[in-house]
């Protein structure tokens, strides 16, 4: 039988730069193929050949064995091969039916009717979506189950995910994997990228693993464990990675009391919620999305607004504390991490050393009013070094780093402010296995040198592996503690859904 | 980057504005005297002066319309003070603290206040105008008083044989310059500029900087304003209504500063400088009218905008950052 998507000897070039060289990629009818390997493996790159989005500079993309050339996402979505994206291409004022029902031909539709084929329709897919609701007011899950219905509305035979799963919660994780599996009985064929190598694990049929924009291997799931695909990634065994169990770990004893929380309310998304954070420790705080994890974070540290702010008391180091801008928090030694770098992480017409170098300056460690640009230099290559920033040259821009490597710019942009408290909020989000590893013992460092660390993730595993103190959090309060080496995943959960 | 023939827009518009020259001097007898040089240059180094004032601002991701109405009426202020028998540097000092603070409140709006710059701006420029007009003076244009005759060397003297207003947009280009470069708070300007809650959450004290930005652009007019004073040894308030304020950001944006924000510096304040400079000249020479001079304006902004599109495709796929 003839695969229905072929890639013979794709080459993908930017510039001269090549994404993906020479790759060659098939996907059988009705299977689930993953797609693995670091960010900048060229996986995104692959599929966006396939889906029309980007067109291959050499080789050949055959579709049912006949070869195609898609000028656009439309022509290719006409031949039945959709594309859903990590952030979603709905159109948040318009409801859900109106969405799926968007591009068709018709040019007026009458609102009963498709709300009433809508329900059908989603139905039929076995979705619990209301159709008359609001895409603006669904969920993560549900605004990608839509997307999925739009596909599968178009007679998609081919649906490629592109980090399906990252902004979900283990709930609605669950959920699009069963819809995996019920997209797959109709025949679709699904092509997985991710970065979580377990769901590759149990939902995938066949895996291929890239690595440097190059075909690494391609073999049925049984023949792959953890390790196995780990070290096809990076190439290389991974230290101090997630090999290794937690347990054998040895848990850091609490130094000072550097941050107390009491009490802390702000609207309705933190409740009247106290806690602790100690010098030369890690404390893990874990909870789903919308537990309101985040949003504590942000107010002791200013970087939410103050008019938010409800009640309760932030003391750090005994002194009372609350600021209204991030600008003292800073010069006090508490830096906040953020877990979207592209919005607030980085400056992106900035080279990597102008980024360190100004948030060393705004951090008060150089006091001249003047830049100096040997001090700039210096500065820059002594982080670069420090957090293996891999790059052509400290000028080069972030913007055209990959994303481990702007996570570590971001994280190097706290450090070089000698804080006292430093709060990482989703450390690894996005970030290649590789990194991730790197991410962890820059952490655990920090924790060992006496630094007040706080990390807060959606990520058990993350959690697990380098917290001395688990925190879960839940409905905008701190619920439980656990030490970090006597908890385990089961407990951890059932505290953060109950 | 610059390399494979990707030019910058502060290229293409420099290439332009060479050709422009060239076509014009072959074209008009009159272009290349020595007389209708200088006289070119000086007039375009008040529009320059003025350029590198709103190029700061929109550096920081800001605009100010009420640059040009603030310029005229705090100098006309300044001259109507001389004239009614105030010591000159005091008259200064007053028609300066007038535009600093109106600089400042400019400041205060956008950052604390959170209005967006274009609509504080707009709406103080014309509060000045009429501020201006009602109570601190009641004619259209004032005068230079023979007692400040001095100031005139500032617009119309020469130095080593090159007016003197050059080498003020010269001295101000270079400050621009260095405190972009080597100044912390510049670097603060761009950082706000580029992605203000990067550079909120980085810890950098982004609404005085915003503040300071408008306080120099007050600054920076004010000199503008002084010296355009001297060199026609009057102040016509009628500015304030005018289009010039547009010129000023057709310079800004022409010479490559993205309204965007963070991107571009002095060099293209003073491609954009030479490149309009050039064409109204040229254009007056030909004895083309105003109006008509707009339309060119217009169509030369588009086409430059056209043309970096084309030469630099934004696109999506090396756009976004990480996974390609």
């Amino acid at each position: 039988m003839t695969p229905i998507v072929e890639l013979r000897n794709v080459t993908k070039e930017y510039r001269g730069i090549p994404a993906v060289k020479d790759v060659s990629f098939t996907l059988e009818r009705g299977e689930v193929h993953a797609l693995l390997g670091e960010n900048g493996a060229g996986k995104s790159t692959l599929t966006k050949m396939i889906a029309g989005v980007v067109q291959p500079t050499a080789g050949e993309v055959l579709i049912d064995g006949a070869g195609v050339a898609f000028a656009s996402p439309s022509e290719a979505l006409g031949r039945g091969i959709a594309m859903v994206y990590q952030e979603t291409s709905l159109v948040p004022s318009l409801t859900v039916a109106q969405n799926i029902y968007l591009t068709d031909q018709k040019r007026f539709h009458r609102l009963r009717g498709i709300y009433i084929a809508g329900q059908q329709f989603l139905q039929s897919l076995n979705f619990q979506v209301d159709p008359t609701a609001m895409v603006a007011a669904l969920g993560a899950g549900q605004k990608q189950m839509v997307e999925i219905a739009r596909a599968v509305h178009h007679n998609a035979q081919v649906i490629i995910f592109d980090e399906p799963t990252a902004t979900l919660t283990p709930e609605e994780k669950h959920q699009f994997f069963s819809l995996v599996g019920r997209l797959k009985r109709r025949g679709v064929s699904i092509i997985f990228i991710s970065h979580a190598l377990e769901e590759a694990l149990s939902i995938a049929d066949r895996i291929t693993v890239m690595r440097d924009g190059e075909h690494v291997v391609t073999d049925v799931t049984s023949a792959f464990d953890r390790e196995k695909i780990v070290r096809a990634m990076v190439g290389r065994t991974l230290s101090g990675g997630y090999i290794g169990s937690h347990k054998d770990r040895k848990v850091r004893t609490a130094g000072d009391k550097v941050l107390s929380v009491q009490n802390l309310s702000m609207g309705n998304l933190v409740r009247n919620t106290s806690f602790s954070v100690f010098a030369g420790q890690i404390t893990g705080v874990f909870g789903l999305i919308g537990s309101g994890r985040t949003e504590a974070a942000k107010v002791v540290s200013g970087v939410l607004k103050r008019d938010l702010f409800h009640g309760g008391q932030v003391r750090l180091n005994g002194r009372s504390v609350r600021y209204r801008v991030p600008r003292p928090a800073v010069r006090d030694g508490i830096i906040y991490v953020t877990e979207d770098r592209k919005l607030e992480g980085f400056f992106e017409t900035m080279s990597i050393a102008e980024n360190i170098h100004i948030a060393a300056m705004a951090g008060g460690r150089t006091k001249s009013p003047t830049v100096s640009m040997r001090e700039m230099r210096t500065i820059a290559e002594e982080w670069i070094g420090l957090l293996n920033v891999k790059a052509i040259n400290a000028d080069a821009k972030v913007i055209e780093l990959s994303g481990g490597n702007q996570q570590k710019v971001v994280v190097a942009k706290a450090l070089v402010q000698k804080p006292k408290l430093v709060i990482f909020d989703e450390p690894t989000r996005g970030v290649d296995v590789g990194a991730i590893a790197e991410i962890h013992q820059l952490i655990n460092r920090l924790a060992d040198e006496g630094i007040a660390v706080m990390v807060i993730s959606s990520y058990l595993p993350e959690v697990l592996q380098l917290s001395d103190r688990i925190l879960v959090c839940r409905q905008g309060r701190i619920v439980e503690e656990f030490e970090g080496n006597k908890a385990d995943d089961e407990t951890i959960m059932y505290a953060a859904v109950h | 980057m610059s390399s494979m023939g990707r030019l910058s827009q502060e290229q293409i518009v420099f290439g332009l504005a060479l050709l422009l020259c060239a076509g014009f001097a072959l074209a008009l007898p009159g272009f290349l005297t020595t007389n209708n040089v200088l006289n070119l240059v000086r007039s375009v180094s008040i529009l320059g002066i003025l350029g590198v004032a709103m190029g700061l601002v929109v550096i920081g991701r800001g605009i100010d319309l009420s640059l040009v109405a603030l310029m005229a009426i705090s100098v006309a202020w300044t001259l109507n003070l001389i004239g009614g028998g105030m010591p000159i540097a005091q008259a200064m000092l007053i028609g300066l603290a007038f535009s600093l603070i109106v600089g400042a409140i400019n400041g205060w709006l956008v950052a604390y206040a959170e209005i967006p710059a274009i609509f504080a701006t707009l709406a103080m420029g014309t509060l000045i105008y009429g501020f201006g007009r009602y109570f601190l003076f009641s004619l259209d244009v004032a005068y230079m008083p023979e007692r400040a005759n001095s100031l005139l060397w500032l617009g119309q003297g020469t130095l080593l044989g090159v007016p003197v207003p050059i080498f003020i947009f010269a001295a101000v280009c270079l400050a621009g310059y260095l405190f972009l470069r080597y100044a912390k708070s510049g670097r603060y300007v761009r950082a706000v500029g580029d992605n203000i809650l990067a550079a909120r959450i980085t810890g950098i004290p982004v609404r005085p900087i915003v503040v300071q930005q408008y306080v120099m652009s007050a600054l920076i007019g004010y000199l503008a304003g002084i010296v355009t004073a001297a060199s026609v040894a009057s102040m016509n308030t009628r500015l304030a209504l005018s289009t010039y304020v547009y010129d000023v950001i057709l310079v800004v944006v022409l010479g490559g500063i993205g309204l965007s924000g963070g991107k571009g510096g002095i060099r293209n304040v003073i491609v954009g400088t030479l490149l309009i400079g050039i064409l109204l000249n040229g254009m007056t020479i030909m004895d083309i009218q105003y109006t008509v001079q707009n339309v060119v304006k217009g169509a030369l902004l588009l086409t430059a905008i056209v043309i970096d599109t084309i030469v630099n495709p934004r696109d999506e796929q090396t756009a976004q950052q990480g996974d390609i």
